[in-house]
């Protein structure tokens, strides 16, 4: 964190980062206080300070905590995923569920499902692999993306075009497996697919964080290797990076982030595109900060469409990733029309 | 409205289209085409979970006996044997008049978002408005898919013209936010869940007869403005000024074509759901076939067009047999395919 002090920071990195920091420790505060009663901020400290009455210690920690760590959690790796990938293919436009690694993963998860449960629909091996699963189909999703688009993968609409085709297949994939099952598991996985940090629980936290923060970390180390200003490659190679490798680690630094993010979550569609982006025009270009950015205002962006969910449909349960897609998909426009003239 | 569709296709560039390699004599292709259709339609209502001999469909179709093989082969396999060509039909038309409005070899209306936009408004108008005709439904579909053209277009034209292949971005993020919409209309209303998963995958299965009857009179009017509007279309292949030069009017007829794709496309959503990448697919093997004259391409795009979704209805009922595919999954697993295909040839 010490290299947050450097003098590479203008003078907005830190009040950005600062006003993340705020937001979000308000929004997840938030985040535990709604929901079918109100439980008032002084006491929800109180309870994650260790303190506090016994239901009230019931619904904070084993109801409503999970649902915004995991939804911090994912929601901050998916955005350091997106802000990876638009760092290494210098297009705004770039994250990753349009790159084939959210729809292979939702594969994955089907597949899981669907092949590793007996008669009475139970699980015959614990749901902790099911990130494995995840990983394994955004793994292959992105690899194929890349195979098919060959010379073309360095023009990163084209890439999203190629993500978009391999996408349907999957998806069509996903729909003859969820249909093949039986209803309880369709509703399941559809739920899934959309996207919903409902029904979290602490140990599928606690495997989400073992695989994530490694995963940043090497996020982190390769960011070292990052200069500030965006690669291109007579630069990078001027620097004496081998670019095709540090590509290639970096797309599949992403595919994992991505991965273990949306494995207990679903398919949250759009964060890994606008939280990135945003973070940028908060923080200026200094890579840490870019990533830290990143992370807080992907955390900020998930755990907000949750409690605009809670607050909004309840008491239904509809999905996180349908509000971030219906914010984000405009967004995504917007930018589509207004970087026209500079890459494509 | 002019100004603005004429800088669009100013900006976009053109894909040069190949003419095919000396075609098959018109005629011959259509024959041809109509006789593997009747085929695919005789296929499709004898296979399936039981297959039922020539006889036992003799007499369901013309002596009804009420026995149950009459009984499914009428009401089971007969809508569905119709209404597979109309949807494939309509939906090959729809891409061949798409394909040339905007210059864009891979546009269709599932790229450009005109089948979500349908599906969006059929599920607002069903469990919103409580639409229950099918008359309603197919008109609503209609609409859903004018305005959702009406909006990538105008977005395509408001960031001052855009490639075919950010046109084609644009419409797959407005299907994406329609998508989304409807998944959170689908789980606040959990008892339509179940009805409409299926049909939105894109099926024929369960399909009534009235279906066809309701949905057939707007395939017929969309491909009748179609064939009407094939040669304004051949001129306006090239570009709009030469188009114009020839005495076309380049805005009415884009106008049409937008009418004529919107009661297509929007007449098969109703009926099927979206059937995803047909039209995409189809107008590649017409012109192939029969060339780039628009009279010929959409009659072979047309006839294609149903077989290939016959073909695929019959395919998915043995893919996961015993249980069946929603024909949508086939199609979009064929035309994910075709895409890569294209984009790799750089047809767009």
């Amino acid at each position: 964190m010490s290299a947050l002090n450097t003098s590479l920071f203008k003078a907005r990195t830190p009040v950005g980062l600062a006003i993340m920091v705020c937001a979000f420790a308000l929004l997840a505060l938030s985040g535990v206080a709604f929901g079918s009663s109100w439980i008032p901020m002084d006491q929800v400290a109180s309870v994650i300070l260790g303190a506090g009455e016994k239901t009230q210690r019931l619904i904070v920690l084993q109801l409503r905590l999970p649902r915004v760590v995991i939804a911090a959690l994912a929601g901050g790796g998916m955005a350091v995923a997106g802000y990876l990938l638009q760092k290494v293919t210098r297009n705004a436009l770039a994250s990753p569920s349009v790159l084939g690694v959210i729809d292979g993963a939702a594969l994955g998860v089907v597949l899981f499902l669907a092949l590793l449960s007996n008669e009475s629909n139970t699980l015959i091996i614990p749901i902790g692999y099911q990130p494995l699963a995840a990983l394994a189909g955004a793994v292959l999703g992105i690899t194929l993306v890349f195979l098919l688009s060959g010379r073309q993968s360095s023009s990163a609409v084209r890439l999203l075009l190629f993500g978009i085709a391999m996408a349907a297949v999957f998806k069509a994939m996903v729909m003859v497996l969820i249909l093949i099952g039986p209803i309880y598991r369709a509703s399941q996985a559809s739920r899934w697919l959309a996207g919903s940090v409902n029904e979290i629980n602490w140990s599928e936290i606690q495997i989400t964080l073992v695989m994530l923060v490694p995963l940043l970390v090497m996020a982190v180390l390769a960011a070292r290797k990052m200069p500030p200003a965006d690669l291109d490659e007579v630069s990078a190679r001027s620097i004496g990076l081998n670019l095709p490798v540090f590509r290639i680690v970096i797309f599949a630094l992403a595919a994992g982030l991505t991965a273990v993010s949306v494995a207990f979550v679903g398919g949250v569609g759009f964060i890994g595109l606008m939280a990135p982006h945003l973070a940028r025009l908060m923080v200026g270009r200094n890579v840490y900060a870019g990533l830290l950015g990143s992370f807080l205002l992907g955390a900020i962006m998930l755990v907000g469409a949750d409690l605009i969910v809670r607050v909004l449909f309840s008491p239904v349960e509809v999905p996180a990733g349908t509000v971030t897609a219906v914010i984000g998909a405009p967004y995504f426009l917007f930018l589509l029309m207004s970087r026209q003239r500079h890459d494509g | 409205m002019k100004i603005i569709f004429t800088r669009l296709a100013l900006n976009s560039f053109s894909s040069t289209p190949v003419p095919s390699q000396r075609p098959l004599p018109f005629a011959w292709v259509c024959v041809g085409l109509i006789a593997v259709l009747l085929g695919a339609m005789a296929l499709s209502i004898t296979v399936g979970y039981r297959i039922y001999g020539p006889l036992q469909v003799w007499q369901a179709l013309f002596a009804f006996d009420g026995s149950e093989a009459a009984t499914v082969i009428s009401t089971l396999r007969l809508p569905r044997a119709v209404i597979a060509p109309l949807v494939g039909a309509g939906l090959g038309i729809a891409g061949v008049q798409v394909q040339t409005l905007s210059r864009n070899r891979i546009a269709s209306p599932d790229t450009l978002g005109l089948n979500a936009g349908a599906s969006l408004a059929v599920v607002v108008a069903s469990t919103v408005f409580g639409v229950g005709s099918l008359m309603g439904l197919s008109l609503t579909a209609a609409f859903g898919a004018l305005v959702t053209s009406l909006v990538v277009f105008a977005i395509a034209a408001g960031a001052g013209g855009l490639s075919p292949i950010r046109i084609v971005l644009i419409g797959v993020t407005i299907a994406g936010l329609g998508q989304s919409i409807v998944q959170i209309i689908l789980t606040t209303n959990e008892a339509q869940l179940q009805n409409l998963l299926f049909w939105l995958a894109g099926s024929f299965v369960d399909r009534p007869m009235s279906l066809a009857i309701n949905g057939g009179p707007f395939i017929v009017i969309g491909v009748a403005m179609a064939l009407a509007l094939a040669r304004p279309l051949d001129a306006m292949q090239a570009d709009d000024e030469t188009a114009s030069g020839l005495g076309v009017p380049v805005t009415l007829v884009r106008i049409g074509c937008f009418v004529s794709v919107s009661l297509l496309t929007g007449a098969s959503v109703a009926m099927a759901g979206p059937v995803s990448f047909v039209g995409l697919v189809v107008p590649h093997a017409a012109r192939r076939l029969v060339g780039l004259r628009h009279g010929r391409q959409i009659i072979a795009a047309g006839l294609f067009g149903a077989i290939y979704a016959t073909l695929a209805d019959v395919a998915a009922r043995f893919v996961i047999f015993p249980v069946e595919a929603p024909v949508g999954a086939i199609t979009a697993v064929v035309g994910g395919i075709v895409l890569v295909i294209l984009l790799r040839r750089r047809a767009a």
